[in-house]
């Protein structure tokens, strides 16, 4: 565009540098492009006049006009950093300060909120977190794979020790293949107290498979799983508790099941808090009861070699099992399962976490609606000072970024108190939900739940504050101006408000019956029928070392002795002795009805059985339907006897008397037993499963049950059953001070610990809710609390021509009330949509259990009700004289 | 009043004594350009310089672009003589009395 006024070689000079220029012009802001380049360009143009006008201009010359054109790269940074603003930052930083230490209580409420809010979802996060996202602290644990054997789809069961070998040796798709039995238990006698703990037997590599290194010590050496070696490797846990954690245990002998083990290594923390089992011991295949391919005791973990998916190497175990049903008939249709090892340990808990995350995300969502509406309302009344910045040259951009500075501030400040608070949330539920979860022992707030609770800080600020910053940023100058001093607000502004409180009733109306459900359903558990009286019942487990019990009359004597000096307790009732104690355990076996054998091994029934004392179902109160209970004339050498549960009974015999009926019963040999009485039904499996067929037999008859070396004492006393506890210890250690007393419970307590877990999530999602709904009803108060501020002039005017008070109260509560039925409809098309996630988790109770909508409904209301009252009586209180005045 | 900076102080002084384009500041001063622009940035940003683009008139009978240059304002000129005085007194406390210190006439 210039006249070509320069030389050839000053113009190439001028180019060169301008080229430069054009390369550092990219960082300067749009907005000063054309005037920086301008004035660069203006310069260089001189200059390079200038060495015209030099004729004979030096090489040095020139090279000192590039050299200094070089100055564009540190000027266009300038501007850029200048662009930035840090300065104004800072400024609206300091702004959003003074604004909140001159009103405290605003800003606190609004923490608090937030707080709240964050705090429950960080505590949240960090279990989800901890339990279904964070690999399993076992080295690469996607490639370990759980194995359940079965003549069935998705049957759970165990696989023998022959049929372990034979998978591990045929195999080649695992680098290792372990297994380990699960359920045992060891007495560990000696210096302390006897004391029965859980105990695994497992192969040499089930370590090394899960990537488990010992703490102390070694593992067990292949060798050790032949023949029968007494070695045994101690959980971290147990060696801290019962050896004060003393290395120089290694090496030593302890007494395990009345026989001296030397103790090789222990194992480190983290297998504690994945596995409850205090003592490891090595598997000994050579025994006669290892070789039975059909005692199936082991869970088998295998780690995939790399490559290989666990569908390639279900196909392939798939043909090691044909191959084994072919050698082998009791194999015929026997296989293998797999399952990431992953799914195994984390079990059905994953739809409840994430109904639970849900349900903290909502309570989040109505806090934010809170501040959002508290906001909005300051914004009203800050709406005067808007417009002054405004006329005095804020920018729009300026206001909108101020408040959100502040909104920022707000919310950052309420993550810190959030992290808190969900530090806190986090050790309440691990000290309420121990064993209700899996992991919870491993929960806690890391590097991802500092980042979760940082990002949903400022997420929140966001959603919080864009309402205002928006509205803000719409306003008109001029009417907010001309507005200074006198309270009115935009409809818009209000509007919104409303929206806000619609949402948040919604919101809390579908968390509400979300809660109602699970306490619904709770309740029903809870009173479904047991089939015995729990109340002033002790029960205590007994287990008799089998070195020293080694026959069924030296059990029976045992126990007898155990009855007699604990019926001389005062205060006892009654007390009995079983094997199969309601909720402390299970399983079934075969039978058939004498004459009547199984065609084919398909067409065997079972039953689930349990040896029980003569005093058993009184002790119990089990009701006798018919016939008799066991008596002293039960002996080893009477006839086989047996009593049959009323569920057995009628699937047997329907129509007909079950007594004097005979059965075959597969107790390894077969028993023979005469049916002498039928019993009510006993839910032995908690109150949410179904009472199993039962068989009792009594524990005189050889061949009848496996024997009492371990049971559980029943004691049924008639004032506080805490008060017999100790008493049962001395009777127990008087007669042999060998034998551990454990699990020392009241029933009811076993009972009420049953249902831990459903209660646990219950109490969870009815805080939430509560919360939820506490947040909404404040909403709505302060929306309708202002909105009668904001209008006070109006009802001075309605009063002022003749309105009657009950004429503006009843306006001010349609007002409100609109609101909250517009949310209850809202809700409950949400809460139709959303409680079918928790169907899983009901007990007889379907998910548009009409009673809890109903119930729920008519709470909201009536709380929305009690929010609606105070403002609308305050309306009635507005002054028609003031508000006249004022016009 | 925070001091202005040897560098800023130094490019103030030379406007004020007249010198008015960026390059000529350079000359004057013997600062590199990559530091007297941003300081004329800052300079102006503060309210201590203003600037004006030459007239299109004179750039047209010269047949080049038109460049921009800075004069000093008032609160330039004031903060100036503060930091002049500022960096006198400093000199003085240290013992050291200079040869030659920017003035402002």
């Amino acid at each position: 565009m210039m006249g070509d006024e320069l030389s050839r070689d000053a113009r190439a000079v001028y180019d060169r540098c301008m080229r430069i220029v054009h390369v550092a012009r990219v960082v300067v802001p749009e907005r000063r492009r054309d005037d920086w380049t301008r004035e660069w360009s203006g310069e260089l143009w001189y200059r390079a006049l200038l060495l015209d006008r030099s004729r004979g201009s030096d090489r040095h010359a020139v090279r000192r006009l590039v050299v200094r054109t070089m100055g564009v790269f540190p000027h266009a940074l300038w501007t850029l950093t200048d662009e930035m603003r840090i300065d104004p930052m800072l400024q609206d930083l300091k702004y959003a300060i003074r604004g909140i230490v001159k009103r405290p209580a605003f800003a606190a409420l609004v923490v608090a909120t937030l707080a709240l809010g964050i705090g429950a979802n960080t505590a949240m996060f960090s279990i989800v977190h901890s339990v279904l996202l964070r690999p399993l602290p076992y080295e690469r644990p996607d490639a370990l794979v759980y194995m359940y054997g079965g003549f069935k789809q998705n049957s759970q069961a165990m696989v023998s020790p022959p049929d372990y070998l034979d998978y591990r040796d045929r195999n080649s798709v695992f680098s290792s293949l372990a297994g380990r039995t699960v359920y045992g238990t060891a007495i560990i006698t000696g210096s302390d107290e006897p004391e029965r703990v859980q105990s695994s037997i497992a192969t040499a590599n089930f370590f090394s498979t899960l990537g488990v290194k010992p703490y102390r010590g070694r593992v067990f050496l292949p060798e050790e799983e032949r023949g029968d070696h007494a070695v045994a490797i101690l959980s971290y846990g147990l060696w801290q508790r019962r050896y004060a954690g003393d290395a120089r245990i290694i090496g030593t002998t302890i007494p395990i099941d009345g026989r001296p083990h030397t103790v090789i290594g222990i194992m480190p923390p983290l297998l504690d808090r994945t596995m409850d089992v205090q003592i490891w011991r090595p598997i000994p295949f050579g025994l006669d009861e290892m070789s039975v391919r059909r005692f199936h005791f082991l869970r088998l973990v295998g780690r995939l070699k790399p490559g290989v998916t666990i569908a390639q190497a279900q196909r392939h175990m798939d043909a090691i099992a044909r191959d084994l049903a072919a050698q082998y008939p009791e194999n015929e249709s026997w296989h293998l399962n797999l399952v990431p090892y992953r799914d195994v340990v984390i079990g059905g808990v994953r739809p409840v976490l994430l109904v639970l995350l849900g349900a903290v995300g909502v309570v989040l969502l109505i806090a934010c609606g809170n501040v959002a509406s508290l906001l909005l309302a300051r914004a009203s009344a800050r709406s005067g000072e808007m417009a002054v910045r405004t006329a005095l040259g804020a920018g729009r951009s300026r206001l909108v970024r101020q408040l959100l500075t502040e909104s920022l501030l707000l919310g950052v400040t309420a993550g810190i108190a959030g992290l808190v608070l969900g530090h806190y949330l986090l050790v309440a539920v691990r000290a309420v939900g121990d064993g209700m979860l899996p992991r919870l022992a491993e929960v806690e707030i890391d590097g991802t739940v500092l980042a979760f609770t940082f990002g949903v800080s400022l997420l929140t600020s966001l959603v919080f504050g864009a309402a205002p910053a928006l509205h803000a940023a719409r306003s008109d100058v001029a009417a907010m101006m001309k507005s200074l001093g006198k309270a009115s607000t935009t409809r818009s502004a209000v509007s919104t408000r409303d929206v806000l409180v619609v949402v948040q009733v919604a919101l809390s109306f579908v968390l509400l019956i979300g809660a109602g459900l699970l306490v619904r359903s709770l309740w029903r558990l809870q009173d479904v029928q047991t089939g015995f009286d729990p109340s002033r019942l002790v029960a205590a487990s007994v287990s008799l070392p089998q070195t020293k019990y080694k026959t069924r009359d030296a059990e029976v004597r045992f126990w007898d002795q155990v009855f007699e000096r604990v019926r001389a307790i005062p205060g006892v009732e009654s007390v009995a002795a079983t094997t199969l104690f309601p909720l402390r355990g299970g399983g079934d076996t075969y039978f058939y009805i004498e004459g009547q054998p199984p065609a084919t091994d398909a067409d065997r029934m079972n039953a689930t059985p349990a040896i029980a004392t003569e005093d058993y179902f009184t002790t119990m109160r089990i009701p006798l339907i018919a016939g008799r209970v066991f008596n002293a004339a039960d002996r080893s050498d009477g006839a086989g006897v047996m009593i049959v549960s009323d569920a057995l009974a009628r699937r047997l015999f329907p129509g007909a008397s079950a007594l004097g009926k005979r059965l075959v019963v597969d107790f390894g040999k077969p028993f023979v037993g005469e049916i002498v009485g039928v019993v009510g039904d006993v839910r032995i499996y908690g109150q949410a499963n179904d009472a199993p067929e039962m068989m009792y037999f009594t524990g005189r008859q050889p061949n009848a049950g496996w024997g009492m070396g371990f049971g559980n004492l029943a004691t049924r006393v008639r004032g506080d059953p805490d008060a017999i506890v100790s008493q049962l210890r001395a009777v127990v250690r008087s007669l042999d001070p060998d034998v551990p007393l454990s699990a020392i419970q009241t029933v009811e307590s076993i009972l009420y610990d049953s249902v831990a877990a459903p209660r646990f999530r219950t109490q969870l999602l009815v805080g939430f809710a509560g919360v939820a709904l506490i947040l909404a009803v404040v909403g709505l108060y302060g929306m309708l609390a202002y909105s009668v501020t904001q209008r006070s002039r109006e009802m001075g005017i309605r009063m002022a021509l003749g309105a009657r008070p009950t004429a503006v109260f009843r306006m001010v509560v349609r007002q409100g009330m609109m609101l909250v039925v517009v949310g209850i409809v809202l809700g409950v098309i949400g809460a139709i949509a959303a409680t079918r996630l928790l169907a899983a988790q009901l007990f007889a109770v379907t998910p548009r259990d009409p009673a809890v909508f109903v119930v729920v409904a008519t709470a909201l209301t009536m709380a929305g009700l009690a929010a609606c009252i105070v403002p609308a009586r305050r309306a009635t209180k507005a002054d028609p004289i003031a508000a006249l005045r004022l016009e | 009043m925070k001091p202005l900076s040897v560098s800023a102080l130094a490019v103030l002084g030379a406007i004020s004594r007249s010198v008015r384009y960026g390059f000529d500041i350079m000359d004057a001063t013997g600062l590199p350009s990559g530091t007297v622009y941003p300081v004329l940035g800052r300079l102006e940003r503060d309210g201590y310089v203003r600037s004006k683009w030459e007239s299109q008139g004179i750039a047209q009978r010269e047949k080049r672009p038109p460049r921009r240059y800075y004069e000093i304002t008032a609160a330039g000129a004031r903060a100036l003589a503060e930091s002049a005085e500022h960096y006198r007194t400093l000199g003085a406390r240290l013992g050291i009395s200079p040869r030659r210190t920017p003035t402002t006439k």
